[in-house]
């Protein structure tokens, strides 16, 4: 399996859940303090490629993933995608908005504190 | 053309405290922005042609609140009246909290000013480094005035500087911010700028460090859902990596006037804010000119801004001819490269091996733990029920 077919499937369960969701999720599988990278003997799978091609590869299965009618690589299961109930137009990610890197988180308190389907779009 | 995203506003240098880290030169000087000013910043801003639908404004770079309110209550009231209909103007603060009251909660309410506090963590980690200038802690005040955003229904977040202690101390920074009701934090870890020179950079073992102290505050987060809302370091560097292959990305910190930094006389610099009131033999005082002299629109054409912008594009050339993390980076932080590497021109700090790739390794590494369709693990279905929930609970506790 390569490695953009590895993420697409790993992909197609997190993208569902929202950035809320996806953070949440990957959260939970962080091992604790006492066995962890960089330190950690236990080497992840992809240890053995570089991080600009996992990084592309990541890239390249989200994109496949969410768009089941190009001619990317996609996950096999197509039923996966009827299950993605709050994930229309990458919703809920914020992506394709510009974002700082300097101190400042670049949300607004108050205009989306009551509208959370906004709250990551406002970057 | 520029793209003005940011104003990062100086309305004073003084700062009612004396953190061993501050960067800022003139903390003691008691100088306010004059109307005028701020007059002629806005005005120029507004008719730059830079500008898009919407302007964060920061009022920061010296502690904010040692202003008086009705100095911003006048500010705000001049910006509405100049402002085109259809710009949307985000006013924030930057503060130590210290000088929070009711009066100050009432103000932010009814201007919807977002506001960040700065506390490094329980008191014994904060009252190592944010200190009065007569040498004592600054905890008590910090807490009081968070408790009171918190009682007036204020939204905020925080801010922390890391020290090699607390990043030591992920349970008891979690369990801090839960136990005082604080749902939103940003790490900041104490850098090398200006005159500062970091103890933390000089530990060894310091990225380890980093990347252990972001791993167990995310579990821990992710194990109490509804407690911690949002970790900037790793929303950030999730949205960076999981994103499409054609989703734009732009570091403000290298486009010329993305950030727009103006002290309170009126000097205008761009690029990293930290670089407004520093100085350096290659490149002077950073500055493009001032406001109450000189035309906005003119400063691209400064020949220290050429200088400044050419150094710069070659360190972010560099980066990406170097750097296997440019993509979510996009070339890194300017005042970074100056205080480590002593030039623009140049690539890795430890500011980006800390804050861009154990990040991103943290959030590449927690993607390849995630075992499709595992039966026990956190799945999308759980995350979708805990979304709304979040949601949910977030609106009761605010209204």
């Amino acid at each position: 399996m390569s490695l953009q077919q590895k993420y697409a499937k790993i992909l197609s369960e997190i993208l569902p859940a929202g950035l809320v969701g996806a953070s949440l999720l990957l959260g939970s599988v962080v091992p604790s303090s006492a066995n962890q990278r960089p330190q950690s003997a236990q080497p992840l799978a992809s240890d053995g490629d570089a991080v600009a091609q996992r990084l592309a590869a990541v890239r390249a299965a989200v994109s496949a993933v969410g768009d089941p009618a190009g001619t990317a690589a996609k996950p096999g299961d197509g039923n996966l995608r009827l299950a993605w109930g709050n994930w229309n137009n990458w919703g809920g990610w914020g992506w394709g908005r510009p974002w700082g890197g300097w101190g400042w988180p670049n949300w607004n308190n108050w205009r989306n504190w009551n509208n959370w389907n906004n709250w990551w779009r406002n970057w | 053309m520029p793209r003005i995203e940011l104003l990062v506003i100086q309305p004073t240098p003084f700062c009612n405290i004396d953190c061993r880290y501050c960067y800022l030169p003139d903390r003691n000087s008691k100088a306010v922005v004059a109307p005028t000013t701020l007059f002629n910043l806005f005005s120029q801003v507004f008719a730059s042609g830079w500008l898009q639908d919407c302007l964060s404004v920061v009022w920061h770079a010296g502690e904010p609140m040692v202003v008086p309110i009705s100095f911003y209550r006048d500010a705000f009231r001049m910006i509405d009246r100049e402002k085109p209909d259809d710009l949307a103007i985000t006013h924030s603060f930057q503060t130590n909290g210290t000088l929070i009251d009711d009066a100050w909660c009432d103000f932010f309410a009814g201007e919807h000013v977002n506001v960040g506090v700065s506390i490094d963590g329980p008191k014994l980690l904060h009252d190592r480094n944010r200190l009065t200038r007569s040498g004592r802690g600054t905890f008590d005040r910090t807490i009081a005035g968070i408790r009171l955003l918190r009682r007036h229904k204020v939204p905020f977040h925080v801010i922390s500087v890391l020290s090699a202690a607390s990043m030591a101390a992920a349970r008891e920074m979690f369990d801090f911010y839960t136990e005082e009701g604080i749902e939103r934090v940003c790490f900041n870890v104490e850098e090398s700028e200006g005159d500062h020179v970091s103890e933390c950079f000089a530990e060894g073992g310091i990225e380890a460090a980093y990347y252990r102290f972001l791993s167990e505050f995310w579990r821990l987060s992710a194990a109490a859902p509804g407690k911690i809302e949002f970790i900037r370091e790793i929303e950030h560097a999730v949205q960076q990596v999981i994103r499409p292959k054609d989703a734009s990305f732009n570091n403000q910190l290298v486009e010329p006037f993305a950030i727009t930094s103006m002290d309170w006389a009126g000097n205008i610099s761009t690029f990293s804010p930290e670089l407004l009131g520093l100085k350096n033999a290659e490149y002077g005082d950073f500055l493009l000119g001032n406001i109450n002299r000189d035309a906005l629109v003119d400063m691209p054409r400064r020949a220290n801004f050429a200088k400044m912008l050419a150094d710069i594009e070659a360190g972010v050339a560099l980066c990406r001819e170097r750097c296997e993390y440019f993509s979510v980076c996009g070339g890194g932080e300017p005042v970074n490269k100056l205080a480590e590497n002593g030039t623009f021109v140049s690539t890795e700090t430890t500011y980006c091996r800390l804050t861009k790739m154990q990040a991103t390794d943290l959030v590449l590494d927690a993607l390849e733990r995630v075992t499709p369709g595992a039966p026990n693990q956190n799945t999308p279905a759980a995350a979708r029920i805990e979304t709304p929930i979040l949601a949910q609970d977030r609106r009761v506790r605010w209204e």
